[in-house]
């Protein structure tokens, strides 16, 4: 018999380092191209709607929010522009200028409380 | 008489010159006068970052149609047109994609049971010029579909701008402005409304200002306000100059345009708060 354990063992680790390699060349594209990893949640491409809706809609009465919500709010629109940047030039026009105005109500209302 | 005449010629030229020193004085202190839109004309806005480059007349804008229906919120925060004239830089491209005034034109949305005409389109059809002039009607005799006159008849008055006292017409009940559109809005809680205050007029006799969150609140979110036209984070803190306000800073940013205008001085300097 021309093989023995020990090349065969061999063999299943090349080719546990093949899939290894492959794999990982295979998911960096889908990490660069728009998947968020905040805090250890993953933001699939679809969801940036979602979040940017769940953001916003704190608008409604953002003196009711406290200092840390407010910051985590101004965090999390941060985190969603890049994504939102690369979106086609309409969606990236209308979207941006709405999450700025979101995200400058919350700054706002931060400053005034630090400046009272 | 030789020397008389040239005495004469002498005082008209002295004369000439004071005239045009004083008329530069006074232009270069009052500018010169513009013109007062008319009721129909008033919140007029003209839109020609592309359209001529185009080969098409400019949009003209006439807010007063719009916003009987749909609150300054929507338009300006939902569907994320700028505050100022051209500062949205729309395409056709944009309205095409559903964009801007693709959100509501789009020969799909109902209003009232009809169907809003489509803006821009990249078919061809013999009747689409018409649908472009429909917007694109600068410095062309376009019939408008929706009579200013007839439309203004039914509601409450007031003395300037449009004539109309908008104010009373959605606390009557008479126009009701939609703040919400399916798949554009975001899902929020009611807004909380803020305290009425009041601002102390600069000139002695004066009546202070009551600026009511409530009233503003009917038609806008606090988004639109805060920071972009109030940054002022503490009360007292800005100092609000008539002069800069009818520049179109600060209330001027609506009330020189398309809100009661700055001239109906008893809208908002009324009593101060009891």
């Amino acid at each position: 018999m021309p093989y023995n354990n020990g090349s065969i063992r061999a063999a299943i680790a090349l080719v546990g380092l093949m899939a290894a390699a492959i794999s990982l060349a295979l998911l960096t594209p889908a990490v660069e191209q728009g998947m968020l990893i905040s805090a250890g949640s993953v933001y699939a491409q679809e969801d940036w709607k979602t979040e940017f809706e769940s953001v916003c809609a704190k608008t409604q009465d953002p003196g009711a929010l406290s200092d840390d919500e407010l910051k985590k709010l101004v965090d999390r629109c941060d985190k969603l522009r890049p994504f939102i940047e690369k979106l086609d030039e309409t969606q990236r026009k209308v979207y941006l200028k709405r999450l700025q105005m979101c995200r400058n109500l919350f700054a706002f209302i931060l400053e005034s409380r630090e400046k009272k | 008489m030789p020397k008389r005449e040239g005495e004469i010629m002498k005082k008209l030229f002295f004369l000439l010159l004071f005239v045009l020193v004083c008329t530069g004085v006074v232009l270069a202190q009052t500018g010169l006068k513009k013109k007062r839109p008319l009721p129909y004309e008033y919140g007029r806005v003209l839109i020609n970052n592309f359209s001529e480059k185009a080969g098409i007349a400019p949009v003209v804008f006439d807010h007063w149609l719009h916003r009987s229906r749909f609150t300054c919120r929507l338009c300006h925060v939902d569907i994320a047109f700028a505050m100022k004239a051209g500062g949205t830089n729309i395409t056709a491209a944009d309205n095409m994609k559903g964009y801007y005034c693709g959100t509501c034109h789009n020969d799909k949305m109902v209003y009232n049971e009809k169907t809003v005409f489509g803006s821009c389109s990249i078919k061809s059809a013999p009747t689409d010029f018409r649908r472009c002039e429909r917007c694109h009607s600068y410095g062309k005799n376009v019939k408008v579909e929706n009579d200013f006159a007839q439309f203004a008849a039914r509601l409450p008055k007031e003395r300037f701008g449009n004539g109309i006292n908008w104010e009373k017409a959605e606390t009557d009940g008479l126009i009701n402005p939609v703040d919400f559109l399916e798949g554009v809005s975001i899902k929020r809680p009611p807004l909380a409304v803020q305290k009425d205050f009041s601002i102390s007029a600069k000139v002695e006799g004066m009546p202070d200002i009551v600026f009511s969150h409530k009233k503003h609140t009917a038609w806008n979110g606090c988004e639109l306000c805060h920071p972009e036209i109030f940054i002022g984070v503490k009360k007292g803190t800005t100092k609000y100059s008539m002069v800069e306000i009818f520049e179109g800073k600060y209330c001027g940013v609506c009330h020189s345009m398309v809100a009661f205008p700055l001239l109906d001085c008893q809208r908002c300097h009324t009593t101060t708060v009891q």
